[in-house]
């Protein structure tokens, strides 16, 4: 499918800002896709937009995406506030290219933005845990760092994984993200520091966890019919797919698996007419080390239980064969909720058209490239697959 | 700034106090905690009360340090420091998560025989709040 394009991409930099709320946060995105549309860009032209969000410390939970939108100067559009969890960009990029596709409107906005370092730790181990199973895993005393352990733990009992495969994880995407003036987190971390580690939830320590973060991301969208009197080099969505699952890790038949990754990615591969093995780049959801351990299993990049070997074995390096989070990843880029599905497609959107912002972290020849997206503990799940 | 509000609380003591499931009149499979539809059919509303054993296996399990506990928790971790979660797998087929009580957390280990017992979980809104928490059984210690 090349029905969908995506002609512009804009990202803030990710990482503490005192100073700046979600409006200026937004603000920040949108000046830079702006600015990344090569040719006769018109705000005028946007209809609509979709904001990724999950609710920004609890400040503006009603009609955000209208406050967002008119503080960038588009007023009196159709603008929806997306919210599945940490999944909410993803799906707000989905929404608008199902809009294109509609016929509903030929230009839209899909973005996302999250302020989470204005609340205290305590709060925003609150704002954090309301995206699980409230009734039952938080009443076991749990947050997201216990949940994802819990499938770290049996990973690790039923495949052999070791605690060496999560910090290899941890390693890698530090190293990437320090080549990233756009992340949060831009320094490298040894094997033995992402090691020893404060424990958090045995077994992943705190280097195993992604931190929090303020951001904003922000993609234009339009028909592919009109891509081409915007830039010639745009990036098509060949193929998307979504799935939701049981909420709680105990309700689904298999601890080890998102069956939302495995069907999301399914149902875009089959409509981009690809397998996993033509994926050539991948920026995925490791919002915890074991996270993109996976996701590498459940898109298929490798077999089940495999994930470990995988890394082990370099596939997922900057110059290895299925490079994955070149960017850093949630881990060092850093994970403002709302924003980081719509920020991956910014990364991809760049490797595709050669213009990541380092030659040191530019993968050449990129032409096919694959975004995954998780909220929760995978109660929702969006993959995207971006083309030349 | 309650999680889990009492009228919310309320309305599963059920669960909490007798861990009362639900068995489909229709595919006869076991549902705990109780869902809207069957989830292993997905094609019937009918189900009869079932109270569980609070038999079963670990199925899985960590140990929540002093960064891992929610807020309301941060209490108990004063107290009696890291604990352990574990997701059980009960006689009755259900799997369903809960704290480990009355074990050395290093004592704990996969396939583990434990038994469900009414705790006390934490006080919010200046409520205690009872539940099951899972303790090795005879054939567990």
């Amino acid at each position: 499918m090349k029905r969908v394009a995506i002609v512009g991409a804009g990202q803030s930099k990710y990482g503490e800002f005192p100073e700046k709320g979600i409006k200026e946060l937004f603000f920040d995105a949108y000046k830079d896709m702006s600015s990344s549309v090569d040719k006769n860009f018109d705000p005028r032209q946007i209809e609509s937009a979709y904001v990724g969000n999950l609710g920004s410390g609890g400040f503006q939970l009603g009609n955000m995406s209208a406050l967002v939108a008119e503080f960038v100067g588009l007023p009196y559009i159709h603008t929806v506030r997306v919210e599945n969890a940490c999944a909410s960009g993803g799906y707000a990029l989905v929404a608008a290219v199902m809009d294109v596709l509609s016929g509903a409107h030929k230009m839209v906005l899909a973005g996302g933005v999250e302020k989470m370092t204005d609340v205290s730790g305590m709060k925003q181990k609150y704002w954090l845990g309301v995206s699980g199973d409230t009734e039952y895993e938080r009443l076991a005393g749990t947050t997201f760092a216990g949940l994802y352990a819990l499938i770290a733990h049996r990973h690790m009992h039923e495949f052999g994984t070791k605690r060496e495969h999560l910090s290899s994880v941890a390693v890698k995407n530090h190293k990437n993200g320090a080549q990233n003036p756009k992340a949060q987190f831009q320094r490298e971390i040894t094997l033995e520091q992402a090691m020893k580690a404060p424990v958090v939830a045995y077994p992943l320590n705190l280097f195993d966890c992604c931190s929090t973060t303020d951001g904003a991301s922000s993609l234009l969208v339009c028909d592919a019919e009109v891509a081409k009197e915007y830039t010639d080099t745009p990036v098509y969505v060949s193929g998307f797919g979504t799935s939701s699952d049981y909420l709680a890790i105990h309700d689904r038949l298999n601890t080890v698996t998102l069956e939302g990754t495995k069907r999301a990615s399914q149902s875009a591969y089959k409509m981009a007419g690809l397998t996993a093995k033509d994926i050539q780049l991948a920026e995925v959801h490791d919002c915890f080390t074991i996270a993109e351990l996976l996701a590498y299993e459940d898109l298929g990049f490798c077999e089940k239980g495999k994930a470990g070997q995988f890394i082990e074995e370099g596939h997922t390096k900057i110059d290895g064969d299925k490079p994955v989070n070149v960017s850093g990843g949630l881990k060092s880029k850093g994970h403002p909720i709302g924003s980081t599905g719509t920020g991956q497609a910014y990364e991809m959107f760049n490797q595709l058209r050669g213009t990541a912002q380092k030659p040191t972290r530019q993968v050449k020849g990129v032409e096919r490239g694959l975004v995954h997206n998780v909220g929760g503990s995978g109660g929702t799940v969006s993959v995207s697959i971006l083309v030349r | 700034m309650a999680h889990v509000s009492v009228p919310m609380y309320w309305r599963t003591i059920p669960q909490r106090y007798k861990m009362v499931g639900q068995k489909c009149k229709k595919c006869g499979a076991v549902n705990f905690p109780p869902k809207g539809v069957c989830k292993h059919c997905n094609a019937s509303s009918d189900f009869e009360e079932l109270q569980l054993s609070g038999n079963g296996k670990v199925h899985t399990f960590v140990l929540i340090g002093a960064g891992g506990a929610p807020p309301e928790f941060a209490e108990q971790m004063k107290a009696g420091g890291s604990y352990p979660v574990a997701i059980v797998e009960l006689a009755e087929g259900p799997k369903v998560i809960g704290q480990m009580t009355d074990v050395n957390p290093k004592d704990v280990k996969f396939g583990m025989s434990v038994k469900a017992e009414l705790k006390k979980i934490y006080t919010e809104e200046g409520v205690i709040r009872y539940g099951f928490k899972f303790a090795p059984d005879a054939e567990g210690k």
